[in-house]
């Protein structure tokens, strides 16, 4: 009696969600997976029936007449999983000292320190990105100022450029780098570190050998959460990159509200998601790796 | 620090890391006051122009072109403000609903899937908003709705709800469940001790949740952005078509605004936390 009122209450706490996402969440992405297999319409929409040529128009087996292959689309794909792939590096680099200091000050600065990092959470991304097109313009904060002071004679030419894109990245997924790799640098054992120095390793040795492997979650996690949103973006390149910027999300983007075909569309989506699952699977699996070890 | 050059030498390196991230934003601020119209860039000198301009309250003429090129008004802007707000006031309610239902069946219920629904609520989180946003405007199309402030809510709803499970489920996991389990030996109902002994202690957590889901909706711009119709703009998608057209001193008031807003709004979730550490 009393497991079978269990039962219902359980059923009526998982109802909602398991039919929300099932229909908006699941059956959206399972619709993505068949549209990519499906003919492009002649005017937008599609026609059902089975048609691989999306993906051959990708990487090369369309036969030149009836779909084209582009190699601009690999090059697309490669530019933005290198600029993943650099933003997650840059991100690292300007977070990992912070952390240490963050973790090293007293408690108030600490509190002071980390609500300015969570800061960022909390305002608009199109406001930031604003922010770099004001700064990075030909007649923009950056370029008036290096005038000024005669560094240099003519205007730079930064907006528009791939330096922008990742740029911009680097601004706007810094905060997601940070927290993790501060989680996990907070946590660090001390006294291991001194013991390592008074056994005579110096500072290089004991930061391979005891710092490093200590963060190496936090690196994990901070690099999985940055790279993720950091490969499908379009909204960055959008705002601050031309046509040497553009990235795959542009691309999905043009499928879907200029040029209308939505099956080439799903497929390239198809590709942004089979290379997030795949950075999730084998984080997971170094995750767990990582864990066994220590 | 045994070294107290390195420990300078970080110090100067962070503090200009805050200064990277903050300088950007007291850009913004202090041209939001230029009233050089041309390049704002050249301090011409300080006016509140463009802040009266975005309530309709001046007619200075913006930029070098004429007024007619000028097609954002004061009324747009503040429907796309109305339409933000609504969709994040039903945004956030549903999702708090109904993050904080799965948050505690799988925290205080054994059964055999509870591993799927750990792993599978990572999902929307996990997934690229432009995927989820694309994928949710086949599928309204499919199903022949139609694009409104409805499948806006919706679209805000499949991943904020996953935020909000998130951070009740933390809160879960602090809770000492002998309060539960004494009210069930005192012969109160699974509803009874939900609803009087569970729902209180979380408070703290689900109001946590609920700011972070507001707080996102109302900055979601991606998945608004493919399924909102012609005729419900939301802010950001609003100040996006603004940077797009390309940019005027208006959108400098209009983010000193968001800017300003978010401050208060996060200073009132740490004043949240603090209080739940009480």
């Amino acid at each position: 009696m009393a497991l079978r009122r269990q039962s219902v209450v359980l059923g009526v706490l998982l109802a909602p969600v398991t039919l929300f996402l099932g229909i908006f969440f699941l059956l959206p992405l399972c619709i993505i997976a068949v549209f990519s297999f499906l003919t492009p319409g002649l005017y937008g929409g599609v026609e059902w029936t089975f048609y691989h040529w999306n993906y051959g128009r990708i990487f090369g087996w369309a036969d030149g007449f009836i779909e084209i292959f582009e190699p601009v689309y690999l090059q697309i794909l490669w530019r933005s999983l290198s600029f993943a792939a650099l933003t997650v590096i840059l991100t690292l680099i300007l977070c990992y000292p912070v952390a240490f200091w963050v973790s090293r000050l007293s408690d108030r600065w600490r509190l002071v320190f980390l609500f300015l990092i969570t800061l960022p959470f909390f305002s608009s991304l199109i406001v930031r990105l604003y922010a770099w097109l004001l700064i990075l313009k030909p007649t923009g904060l950056l370029n008036t100022v290096l005038l000024n002071i005669g560094l240099i004679s003519e205007p730079l030419e930064i907006l528009y450029t791939p330096a922008a894109v990742v740029l911009g990245m680097v601004y706007v997924m810094v905060p997601f780098m940070f927290l993790p790799l501060y989680a996990s640098v907070d946590t660090l054992d001390r006294a291991q570190i001194e013991a390592s120095l008074d056994l005579g390793a110096n500072r290089v040795q004991t930061f391979l050998k005891v710092v490093l492997p200590q963060t190496l979650p936090g690196i994990i996690g901070g690099a999985v959460i940055v790279f993720i949103p950091s490969v499908g973006n379009f909204v960055v390149p959008d705002v601050l990159g031309g046509a040497k910027g553009l990235m795959i999300g542009n691309l999905v983007e043009q499928q879907f509200l200029s040029s209308r075909n939505w099956p080439f569309g799903s497929a390239l989506s198809m590709i942004i998601m089979a290379v997030v699952l795949t950075v999730l699977m084998v984080s997971v699996r170094r995750a767990k790796k990582v864990g066994g070890h220590a | 620090m045994r070294n107290p050059y390195g420990w300078a030498a970080l110090t100067v390196f962070s503090l200009g890391f805050f200064l990277f991230i903050y300088a950007p934003l007291f850009v913004i601020i202090g041209y939001s006051f230029n009233s050089n119209p041309v390049n704002m860039m050249i301090w011409e000198h300080f006016t509140f122009d463009w802040y009266t301009g975005l309530f309709g309250l001046s007619d200075r003429e913006t930029g070098v072109g004429n007024r007619a090129a000028y097609v954002e008004s004061t009324d747009q802007m503040l429907a796309a403000l109305r339409t933000s707000l609504t969709v994040a006031v039903f945004t956030t309610t549903i999702s708090t609903v109904i993050g904080t239902a799965t948050a505690i069946a799988l925290a205080r219920f054994k059964f055999r899937l509870r591993g799927f629904y750990n792993g599978f609520l990572m999902l929307p989180m996990m997934m690229p908003d432009i995927v989820l946003g694309i994928g949710l405007l086949i599928f309204f199309v499919t199903v022949g709705m139609n694009l409104s402030m409805l499948t806006i809510i919706i679209g805000h709803c499949t991943f904020l709800t996953s935020y909000v499970f998130i951070i009740v489920q933390a809160r879960i996991a602090g809770l000492d469940p002998a309060l539960e389990e004494a009210s069930a030996d005192l012969g109160a109902s699974e509803w009874v001790t939900l609803r009087k002994v569970l729902l209180p202690q979380l408070a703290p957590g689900i109001m946590g949740g609920a700011l972070l889901a507001f707080v996102i909706s109302m900055d979601d711009l991606v998945i608004t952005y493919f399924v909102s119709g012609t005729g419900d703009t939301t802010l950001p998608i609003f100040i996006f078509g603004m940077i797009r057209r390309g940019v005027k001193p208006e959108i400098n008031a209009i983010a000193t605004l968001i800017i300003l807003a978010s401050v208060v709004i996060a200073a009132l979730g740490l004043w949240l936390r603090s209080r739940k550490t009480d």
